[in-house]
């Protein structure tokens, strides 16, 4: 009997590594249902120039606002400086620095390294 | 030889079990073990302390937060009209059935709720309309909001005036002996010649110390395969300057380049061939890769109109 619980003991053990590794690194837990600020850093990049250039579409800021509070970030113009600001410096396409740049100055977060980017400009709303 | 022993018993085979020594663990004590090993470990794994969540895809996100991530789509496709961009995006989305009809679900659903009861909503409808509708797709948001902001004109009526029937004439109208039959009109459908012979196809930008503020050209035709020789123009404010592809056979037969200076804004343009490009700006960067700064770079690649 004793051997035959020494033996459940390290089949167990065994079985516990064997199942974390599995839970955890070749078969995680996938989330569905989730909100939008837990997207990855690419998905929320990308998201943000696509509302860039909604407005820079519409001219519409209160809706492009709107549309970046799903990110659940605390501050939406620090956020959208941010991400414009990190996308010049990491050499991104020209095009989306430049919608991004439109929306950061709808925002009031024109900064000097976005100057040279300011090619385009937002419909006036009317 | 006999096989019984002293007192009698008949001893055991050589491969018997009863001859072996024992193992010192159980087969069936060690496999169930496992078994309630790798099930209590992936329930804690999973449910107990999953991993946490991060770079969520957008095909998890909850309904709502989808239905935004589509009208960020379709806002974007309204602007640069990129359907290949656009419809790929739709894919990752894992969109049950035809994605472009999910869109249009998707409008109807936001129709019918408060959802367009601000212009903000009413104009992110509208772009999801304008996307399906232009993909011949049809939703019940069409009925339901307008895809312009003008007032649906309310048509008017014109009572007809009545007019008396004119007396008949006395005298038969006469009938023409012959009546001549129309020509054939000739339609002639004009041929729009290609207003250019190359496009932009790309343009990005890179930050390097070792290539600091340069513009690399590329040339190539429809398989992708370099076009040498090819005359290319760099215009900056009065200035300009012309060269041509290959001229640096170890970078490639399709490549050419430019220095730019600090601050100035250039375009590129095959030299007769297509329109300029957009201004690029010899804006400040800093490499990634050391820290350092430089002047942005930019590869622009030209491909046949």
């Amino acid at each position: 009997m004793l051997r035959f619980l020494i033996s459940l003991l390290v089949g167990l053990a065994l079985g516990a590594v064997a199942g974390l590794y599995l839970g955890w690194v070749q078969f995680p837990a996938q989330f569905v249902n989730s909100p939008a600020a837990s997207l990855g850093e690419r998905y929320k990049d990308e998201y943000t120039v696509m509302v860039a250039t909604g407005y820079l579409k519409d001219g519409d800021l209160g809706g492009a606002f709107d549309r970046l509070k799903i990110l659940g970030v605390a501050n939406i113009p620090a956020y959208v400086q941010a991400v414009t600001e990190r996308y010049i410096s990491s050499s991104r396409d020209a095009s989306d620095v430049s919608y991004l740049v439109v929306l950061a100055e709808g925002l009031g977060r024109l900064t000097p390294i976005m100057e040279p980017y300011r090619q385009l400009s937002a419909p006036v709303q009317p | 030889m006999t096989r019984y022993d002293s007192s009698g018993n008949y001893a055991p085979d050589s491969f018997s079990k009863y001859r072996r020594p024992r193992r010192p663990l159980s087969g069936w004590g060690l496999f169930i073990g496992v078994v309630l090993g790798i099930a209590g470990g992936l329930f804690y794994a999973w449910q107990v302390n999953p991993r946490i969540e991060f770079n969520t895809e957008p095909w998890q996100l909850n309904e709502a937060d989808r239905a935004n991530y589509m009208i960020g789509i379709t806002l974007q496709y309204s602007y640069d009209g990129d359907l290949s961009t656009a419809v790929n995006r739709l894919l990752e989305m894992k969109l049950p059935g035809d994605p472009i009809q999910a869109v249009a679900d998707t409008a109807c659903r936001l129709a019918t709720t408060g959802y367009v009861d601000n212009s903000s909503g009413v104009r992110a409808v509208r772009s999801l309309m304008v996307f399906y509708q232009l993909q011949g797709r049809k939703g019940c948001a069409d009925t339901l909001v307008t895809l312009s902001d003008q007032l649906t004109p309310i048509p008017t009526i014109e009572a007809a005036t009545p007019t008396l029937r004119p007396p008949a004439t006395k005298t038969p109208t006469p009938v023409p002996a012959a009546q001549s039959s129309p020509t054939a009109q000739t339609v002639i459908i004009p041929t729009i010649r290609p207003q250019a012979d190359f496009i932009v196809a790309d343009v990005r930008t890179f930050c390097s110390t070792k290539f600091s503020g340069v513009i690399e050209v590329r040339v190539g035709d429809y398989n992708g395969n370099g076009i040498p020789a090819t005359p290319i123009r760099v215009r900056w404010e009065n200035s300009q300057s012309d060269f041509f592809t290959g001229l640096k056979p170890e970078r490639g037969s399709d490549y050419a380049d430019f220095q730019m200076d600090a601050s100035k804004s250039y375009t590129v343009e095959v030299l007769g061939g297509s329109d300029p490009s957009q201004p690029l700006v010899a804006g400040p960067c800093t490499d990634p890769d050391n820290g350092q700064a430089a002047i942005t770079s930019y590869r622009v690649t030209f491909r046949p109109a």
